[in-house]
Formats: structure tokens, C-alpha cells, sequence
């Protein structure tokens, strides 16, 4: 909906809060950035930088949450603008999200640099990390610009991101093969992707909801899932 | 109908009460209906909302053959109650007022007392045989419409003589001692304070167990609240009617939406 309310304030109060989403998805791609790249410079004062950044993320969250209660107690938005204020909240829900994966995987910097180097697997968590920002920021783009192909597009990309993980499981047990030294240092890192790979879920829930605000209805077609890593009946 | 309130009185129907098909409704040359569409439901209720002069009142006036009283109004297209042709020249109008009753935009109470106010109805129809009896309908029908309390020590006082919002409710109660099957008001709250008027929304909502009810309101909320259909009207157009829920979240048509958000200038 392009058009402007006739309360003139009301647009007001709607631009705000998706501004601080906004404001929010920009500073959780930066975490996930940074944190990919402290890990693969192992950098420890920037992974601790990403650690203290997500008190920021989650004040936001809390703020958007406020912003959203009053706007629905205080202009009872309906259509358009309710599927606005919910989808507000929901896209905040998925960022924090995010955030608290970046954060995690800040943390495991540390412990990982007192831990021998695995050949290459920094640098494919850092392609991981990359794709996955792209598509958090992609799905933020199609909010603000109420794009369904791209919503879409960003949700079919999850399945590439569900197959660089696979390929990095597969890399990470090689190695742990290879060598039982990489045992430790593979374990960590297995868990960096595959929280990588779960802010990949969050970027494609953030595309569904731009797909709902749009059209009014939830994607109905279930994603396929490339997951090969788990056990299958 | 497909209420989608979670909680929900133990009422739920697709049966038609009123069947509007094709209606056209002219003020001299004033278009002021466009081929109007809708079907009423049994135990529902029904709120007509749209800007000032889309046809709202004119509609629900159709409905009881109010518009006759207006000399320059002509209204074409078919109107049935349970199947029956409301404008059969056999239709008695009087008789079909006390079926569908209507509170009306302003309160219009008779220059009698509250008591005569409410029982005037009843008497005429011979719903009562003894004063006893009145004296329950008028009773029952007052505490429904929220007025007892204030009303109870003044019964013999005029109607006239009460607070606009007093007079509102006083023309709800009248309405509702007839029992009438379906209850046609317009704007019936925009007099009320706001516990009047939940008051008046409560009992709405217990009309319907009995009744249908058709209700035209300004306020989207009021709407929203008490209603389980809504139709929009739009100069003269039926633009949108569906499932009150399902319009206040996705819309259909552009017009609703822009009306529902507070978009059309
Ligand atoms: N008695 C009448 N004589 C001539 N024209 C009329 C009469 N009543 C209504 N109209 C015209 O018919 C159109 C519809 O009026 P109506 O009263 O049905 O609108 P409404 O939707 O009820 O508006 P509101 O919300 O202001 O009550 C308007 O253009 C109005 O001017
Ligand atoms: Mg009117």
C-alpha cells in the first residue's frame, strides 16, 4: 500500500518502527560479517567487538516490540498496516535470532585460536557466512520494497545454503578422519556452520513474511530440504 | 458463516434471512443505489460500513420498506424476507416493521413517557394480555438496552426528556419489544458514551442468538467487534462483503482497504 493515511502521523509511526528494523537487520549482518571474518583472521578484539554489539541487537528487538504494542492499542491498524505491525514483530523475532547466532559464533573464536588450524575451513565458513548474509539482506530489501520475486528467490536460495553445509560436514569429517588432532577444532566448527546455515532459516522467514504482508497468505508450498547430514528412515 | 473469533457463541448459520438481488435505488435522479447484491444471514450480524453518502442508510431503509415514506425514492431490484417479496403489494408495511425493526441515526422517541415509549409496540401488536405482562416486556426491554437503571424512577416521565444518549437507548429498547426477527440500526452508537456503548454491543451480540442484525457503522472498530459479516459500500457500489475478519485483515478490493486504513481523503 503506496498510498499515504489521511492521519498523517499514523505513516509516521509506521515508518518508524520498520526503520528500526531496518536499522536492526544492518546491524546483525555486520555481527555475522565480523564474525566470519575475526574468525578466519582470528581476530579475538573484533570477535569480543560482535559479542558486545548484540546487547545493541536485542535492545532494538525490545524497542520494536514497544513501538509495535502502542501502535496496535493506539491506532487499532487493520489490512495492509496490521499485517505490517506483525510482520514488524516477526522479522525483529528472526533478527535477534541472527544476532544471538553471531554472537555464538564470536565466542567460539576465541576458543578456536587457542586450537591447531583446519586447512581451508575458515574460508568456506567465511563463503557460508557471505551467502547468508546476502540473503538476510536481500529478504530485508524485499520487505522495504515489498518484493515478492525477490522474497521468493531468497527462499529458493535456502536450499544452496543447506548444500554448502552439507559440503562443509563432509569437509569437516575428513579432516576429523584424517587427523584426531581435528577433532576439537572440527566440533567448533561444525557448529559455526550449522548456525550459520540456521540464520539462512531465519533470512528465509524474514522472505515469507514479506510474502504475507504482500499477498495476505503465507507460502504454501513447502521448501525442500537438502539436509543429507541427518539420519534418514 | 466462517467466523474466525476464537471464542464464539454457540451460533452459526448459512441460512438466508434477507435476500437482496439487483437493487437499484433512485432519489429523483440521484443514482444513490448501483445494482446492490447481498444476502443476510439468520443469526448474524451484519455491518454495513463506507463513507457518508455511498448508500449505507438508503440500503438498510430498503430493507423495511422504509423508503416509501420518501415521495421522490424509487427502489427497483428484489428484496425477499424468508423467500418472500417484501414489495408484493400484499405486504402489509406496517406489519413487516414489527418484523424488521430499525433504530435509527438520531433517537426519535414518541412525545410520551419512557414507559409508553416501550410499551407502545407490544400493545398494538398484542404481544401482552395483561399490564403484568407489559410491565415484563417494558422491564426486559429497557435492562437490555442498558436504560433500567436510569430509567426505572422516571417511567412515567417523558422520553423527550432524557439525555441524547438516554434517548438512543430508550429507541433500542422500543425497537427490541416487539421481538422483531431482524433489527436494522443505523449508527446506533454515535450518541453513547463508551460503556453505553458496550452495553449496546453486548446486546447485540445476544440479538443474534435470536435474530439477525444489521448494523451501519462509522466506527471500524465498532464494526469489527460486533459483526460477523461486513459489507462495504462505495458511491452507490457493494464493493466488498465477506467474512468481517477476513476483510479487516486481507481485504479483497483496493477500495475497502484504502477505506478500512484510513486512506481515502
Ligand atoms: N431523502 C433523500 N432525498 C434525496 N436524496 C437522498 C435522500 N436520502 C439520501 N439521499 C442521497 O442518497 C445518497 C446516499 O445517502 P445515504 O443517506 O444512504 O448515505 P449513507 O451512506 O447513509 O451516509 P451517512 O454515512 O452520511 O449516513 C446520497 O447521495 C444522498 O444525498
Ligand atoms: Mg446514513
Amino acid at each position: 500500500m503506496n498510498s499515504t493515511h489521511i492521519l498523517s502521523a499514523f505513516d509516521r509511526d509506521l515508518e518508524a518502527v520498520q526503520a528500526l528494523v531496518m536499522r536492526m537487520g544492518g546491524l546483525v549482518e555486520t555481527a555475522l560479517l565480523e564474525a566470519a571474518e575475526a574468525l578466519d583472521a582470528r581476530d579475538e578484539e573484533m570477535a569480543s567487538r560482535v559479542r558486545a554489539g548484540d546487547k545493541a541487537i536485542d535492545a532494538l528487538e525490545d524497542q520494536i516490540n514497544i513501538e509495535c504494542a502502542r501502535l496496535i492499542a493506539l491506532r487499532a491498524p487493520a489490512a495492509g498496516d496490521l499485517r505490517t505491525v506483525l510482520t514488524v514483530m516477526k522479522i525483529a523475532a528472526a533478527l535477534e535470532r541472527a544476532g544471538d547466532y553471531a554472537k555464538n559464533l564470536a565466542k567460539r573464536t576465541a576458543v578456536l585460536s587457542q586450537m591447531p588450524q583446519v586447512m581451508g575451513a575458515s574460508g568456506s565458513i567465511r563463503r557460508l557466512a557471505k551467502a547468508v548474509v546476502q540473503m538476510l539482506n536481500d529478504a530485508l530489501d524485499a520487505y522495504i520494497r515489498r518484493d515478492v520475486k525477490l522474497a521468493e528467490d531468497v527462499r529458493q536460495r535456502d536450499r544452496d545454503i543447506d548444500q554448502m553445509y552439507n559440503s562443509i560436514f563432509r569437509e569437516f569429517l575428513t579432516h576429523m578422519m584424517e587427523d584426531p588432532r581435528n577433532i576439537g577444532p572440527c566440533m567448533h566448527l561444525h557448529f559455526i556452520a550449522k548456525n550459520i546455515e540456521r540464520v539462512g532459516d531465519h533470512a528465509t522467514s524474514v522472505a515469507e513474511q514479506v510474502i504475507y504482508l504482500v499477498t495476505g497468505s503465507l507460502p504454501g508450498e513447502e521448501r525442500p530440504k537438502f539436509d543429507t547430514t541427518s539420519a534418514r528412515g | 458463516m466462517d467466523d474466525m473469533r476464537i471464542v464464539e457463541r454457540t451460533v452459526n448459520t448459512k441460512a438466508s434471512k434477507i435476500s437482496a438481488k439487483g437493487v437499484q435505488v433512485h432519489y429523483g435522479a440521484t443514482h444513490a443505489l448501483k445494482d446492490v447484491d447481498v444476502e443476510i444471514l439468520e443469526n448474524t450480524v451484519t455491518a454495513f460500513i463506507g463513507p457518508s453518502g455511498c448508500g449505507k442508510s438508503t440500503f438498510l431503509r430498503c430493507l423495511n420498506r422504509m423508503n416509501d415514506t420518501i415521495p421522490s425514492c424509487r427502489v427497483d431490484g428484489s428484496i425477499t424476507l424468508d423467500g418472500e417479496n417484501i414489495y408484493d403489494p400484499r405486504v402489509d408495511p406496517v406489519r413487516l416493521r414489527a418484523r424488521v425493526g430499525m433504530v435509527f441515526q438520531k433517537p426519535n422517541p414518541f412525545p410520551k413517557s419512557i414507559y409508553d415509549n416501550v410499551a407502545y409496540g407490544p400493545k398494538i401488536h398484542g404481544l401482552a394480555r395483561t399490564k403484568a405482562e407489559l410491565d415484563e416486556i417494558v422491564e426486559t426491554s429497557l435492562r437490555k438496552a442498558a436504560l433500567w437503571n436510569e430509567a426505572k424512577d422516571r417511567l412515567a416521565s417523558p422520553g423527550t426528556g432524557l439525555s441524547g444518549g438516554q434517548q438512543q437507548r430508550l429507541c433500542i429498547a422500543r425497537a427490541i419489544a416487539t421481538s422483531p426477527e431482524v433489527l436494522l440500526m443505523d449508527e446506533p452508537c454515535s450518541a453513547l458514551d463508551p460503556i453505553a456503548t458496550a452495553q449496546v454491543e453486548e446486546l447485540i451480540d445476544e440479538l443474534r442468538a435470536s435474530f439477525s442484525v444489521v448494523i451501519v457503522t462509522h466506527s471500524m472498530q465498532q464494526a469489527a467487534r460486533v459483526s460477523q459479516k461486513t459489507a462495504f459500500f462505495h458511491l452507490g457500489n457493494l464493493v466488498e462483503y465477506g467474512e468481517t475478519g477476513q476483510v479487516f485483515t486481507t481485504p479483497q478490493d483496493p477500495r475497502t482497504e484504502a477505506y478500512i486504513t484510513g486512506r481515502i481523503g
